[in-house]
């Protein structure tokens, strides 16, 4: 007879009470996806980078498991490290390259806008497909905090509030956030407006 | 979806907002797959500390009293023995029997105390 799937809460009861690694390894399992792919956004795209980032926020959250109080689910916890990691990562990145990031992460920087999609190009996976790259595009053109913060706010599907949670900001502060992305977005995504 | 953009968008940003719900909802629609990730991540863990019983604090402690009681009886007259060997070795003097004895039984109580010590986890 196949077991009951075990609980977020109860995998982590296991962990943090008899540091059970199954238990850890079947939470792993469960989130992976969701934290490599927020990271892969986050880090526009560059996957090596967000698998490490992930690797490194699984590591923190074992470490910290007896700190998570479940007051938030706890992906929510789990999309906070990784924001902090991230952040982290893209501060030191920052020191080392010296302002140089801007520059190779900003192709759309001389102020065109995003390719055109064209009706011939057909069917929706083709415009899923160039939706996609343009939006990476126009994602790394943001601040780390702004594209934070949409990501948080639309690819996670988390609320103002959560997302404060997550970014450890006031929730003014993710609103202005998204404001100013989202007005860069237009910019960058203004071929996008009539389709 | 719970809406969040909505409250800090005007009415002009109505096609952006559409789009990044799409892409937001094709992004949370792909699983990626582990292909490897949870192994490496449960490769990359501290080692675990070795599986101890719960009853290994008790077992210790019963441990060390029925070596206190076996030497005491045993040995009954030979503590202060021990211990001017002891004072004898550490001074030099020509070795013994005895003095062999009272560096074995220091050896065996430094090992007892190191293993009780790497044993415990709290």
């Amino acid at each position: 007879m196949a077991q009951p799937q075990l609980t977020d809460a109860q995998l982590i009861a296991r962990v943090v009470v008899h540091d059970d690694r199954n238990a850890f390894s079947e939470l792993v399992r469960r989130h992976q996806s969701a934290v490599r792919a927020t990271l892969r956004r986050l880090t526009a795209g560059n996957h090596a980078l967000a698998d490490d980032l992930a690797q490194e926020t699984f590591m923190l959250a074992y470490r910290n498991m007896k700190s998570f109080r479940q007051e938030a689910q706890f992906s929510t916890w789990l999309y906070r490290i990784a924001t902090n990691a991230f952040l982290a990562d893209a501060r030191k990145r920052k020191e080392e390259l010296l302002g140089d990031r801007d520059q190779d992460l900003a192709p759309e920087e001389d102020g065109e806008s995003a390719a055109v999609p064209t009706e011939s190009a057909g069917s929706d996976q083709t415009r899923g497909a160039s939706l996609r790259i343009d939006m990476d595009r126009a994602l790394a053109a943001l601040s780390d905090a702004e594209r934070a913060a949409i990501v948080q706010c639309y690819h996670n599907d988390l609320s103002h509030e959560e997302a404060a949670i997550v970014l450890d900001c006031p929730v003014g502060t993710v609103k202005t956030h998204i404001l100013r992305a989202k007005a860069k977005l237009k910019a960058q995504l203004a071929a996008w407006a009539s389709h | 979806m719970n809406n969040p953009p909505r409250s800090c968008s005007d009415p002009s940003d109505d096609w952006l907002d559409a789009l990044l719900r799409a892409d937001g909802r094709e992004h949370r629609a792909d699983y990626l797959d582990d292909n490897g990730f949870t192994a490496r991540v449960m490769a990359a863990l501290p080692a675990s500390p070795a599986a101890l019983p719960a009853w290994r604090k008790p077992a210790l402690a019963v441990l060390w009293a029925v070596a206190g009681i076996g030497i005491a009886l045993a040995l009954p007259a030979t503590a202060s023995d021990v211990a001017h060997e002891i004072t004898r070795a550490i001074f030099a003097q020509r070795v013994s029997v005895a003095g062999i004895g009272a560096a074995f039984v220091v050896l065996v109580a430094s090992a007892w105390t190191a293993a009780a010590l790497a044993l415990r986890t709290d």
